[in-house]
């Protein structure tokens, strides 16, 4: 079976935008939660956000940026830094043997969102003729594979908060199976849009801003936890088969060697503990390890009151005395739905790379249903460790959970 | 004096698709700058609201340089009164 070796990473977040500004904030434990703007709050009655301060320029020309969606420039954004890194330059290589799996929830939400107001709001029923494909689900990978000429297999999964977790675990698949020698994987979400913040406000489940301080708003594992803060934002991954990573001399930050992917079948919103225990066993079969080889774990850990719980009991079945190391990191970057897996995972390969634990913010009052061996407050520096896990347990009852490994 | 309608379009070409306006060649073919039919069809959308004008399905076909739609705007001006 070919290795999957992980040859570089990007990032867009509310934590910053690139990956050195990502660790530090980190590392330093700097939140991106903030309170939304009074207008959009007061309509919506959403009060927190994950926002990411960004600027198309000089990726995108201001002509390039009129056309292409929001939730694609983040992507476009994280994958150009992470074949940077990789020093993996599409036009040296066979492009039809690299390919791009990307994951989001809900594509190019805000221009359906614009375009909703034009026709249900003004009743302007002549809209943008790129409405469509700035707006359909698959334009953020899209615009990776265009932008970098990358011909090989396509795949867009969306699966709500596991999506670009699956993108990782499914472009894992597409190397091992030898259909490709590298694949650019990641996810991206942009949906702060007045509608969709609607749409989520109506399901109970966004903390408010918290009142002394926004930063601190969401609270996961914590007794006080009071739901999830969205976000947006992009992560991208070079994933490459280890021989060919090896023959051009890149650098490999470690493997791609668990994938769990089970589905609960249960219900459309309440998690389920046997799903997720599925998911981790699976992705710890498949890397030959034990739950006491993972040093780390980056928890799904939304901060909801049903889901922190749930997940503490799976992943305490599973690794039962072992006392792994368990963060949200969520209560700094928000929750970026179908970016999330992605971006989790790179807080996760931090750990495995550096051996920084990057930690549940503000878990000053641990609620004891969510008890684990939390890394609450601060960030602390242990030896790196030889595997760290990433959790994403989403919305219709999708369960991925990847491993990575140091060698 | 209002700018002439081939300086303006040639502003919102060199705007839409990055281009310098100084190296815009109105007999030039689009295809030529560079610039595909989908990316046409939104610049259109962005000529038809700045001029206040609609352009033909079957117009638009025939606009195939800077100068064809130039006199095309310029003739969906003048039916509209506007000219």
């Amino acid at each position: 079976m070919r290795r999957v070796a992980i040859t570089g990473i990007g990032v867009v977040s509310p934590l910053g935008n690139d990956l050195q500004e990502f660790h530090r904030s980190l590392a330093e434990v700097k939140g991106g939660i903030r309170r939304l703007p009074a207008e959009v709050a007061r309509s919506s009655g959403v009060q927190a956000g994950a926002t990411v301060q960004w600027d198309s320029a000089p990726l995108l020309t201001p002509g390039e940026a009129a056309n292409i969606d929001r939730v694609s420039q983040f992507a476009l954004g994280a994958a150009a830094q992470a074949l940077a890194a990789s020093r993996l330059d599409p036009a040296t290589a066979d492009r039809t043997r690299i390919g791009v799996s990307w994951g989001t929830g809900m594509g190019g939400a805000l221009s359906v969102d614009a375009s909703y107001q034009e026709v249900y709001g003004k009743n302007q029923w002549r809209l943008r003729p790129l409405t469509v494909v700035m707006a359909m689900n698959n334009a953020a990978g899209s615009n990776v594979a265009v932008k970098h000429g990358l011909r090989g297999p396509f795949a867009n999964f969306s699966t709500a908060c596991s999506s670009s977790a699956m993108a990782l675990g499914e472009a894992m698949r597409t190397i091992q199976g030898g259909r490709a020698d590298a694949m650019v994987a990641g996810g991206a979400e942009a949906l702060l849009a007045p509608g969709t913040l609607a749409a989520w406000q109506a399901l109970r489940t966004l903390a408010p801003a918290d009142a002394n301080d926004a930063a601190a708003s969401c609270k996961p594992f914590d007794k006080r936890r009071a739901g999830l803060v969205l976000g947006e934002g992009a992560a991208a991954v070079v994933l490459e088969d280890e021989a060919h990573a090896r023959k051009r001399g890149a650098t490999i930050h470690g493997f791609l060697t668990g994938y769990g992917n089970s589905c609960d079948a249960a219900h459309m919103s309440r998690p389920d503990k046997d799903g997720q225990i599925r998911a981790m066993r699976e992705a710890l079969h498949e890397s030959g390890l034990q739950p006491a080889d993972i040093g780390y774990i980056n928890a799904h850990g939304t901060a909801t009151s049903v889901g922190d719980v749930v997940e503490a009991e799976a992943i305490n079945t599973v690794f039962g005395e072992s006392g792994v190391r368990v963060s949200s990191t969520k209560s700094l970057h928000g929750h970026l739905l179908g970016g999330a897996g992605a971006l989790e995972f790179a807080v996760a390969m931090l750990a495995l790379e550096e051996g920084l634990l990057a930690p549940t913010a503000f878990l000053e009052q641990p609620d004891p249903a969510c008890e684990l061996n939390h890394v609450a407050m601060k960030s602390e520096r242990v030896p790196p460790p030889k595997a760290v896990m990433s959790n994403s347990f989403a919305f219709g009852g999708s369960n991925v959970v990847l491993i990575a490994q140091r060698n | 004096m209002p700018m002439d309608m081939l300086t303006r379009l040639k502003q919102l070409a060199a705007q839409e698709f990055s281009i310098d306006a100084a190296k815009l060649d109105p007999a030039a073919s689009l295809e030529s700058l560079g610039i595909d039919s989908l990316s046409f069809i939104e610049f259109m959308f962005k000529i038809e609201e700045e001029f206040g004008v609609a352009v033909s399905d079957e117009d638009l076909k025939s606009i195939k340089t800077l100068s064809d739609l130039e006199r095309h705007v310029g003739a969906a001006l003048a039916a509209a009164g506007k000219a």
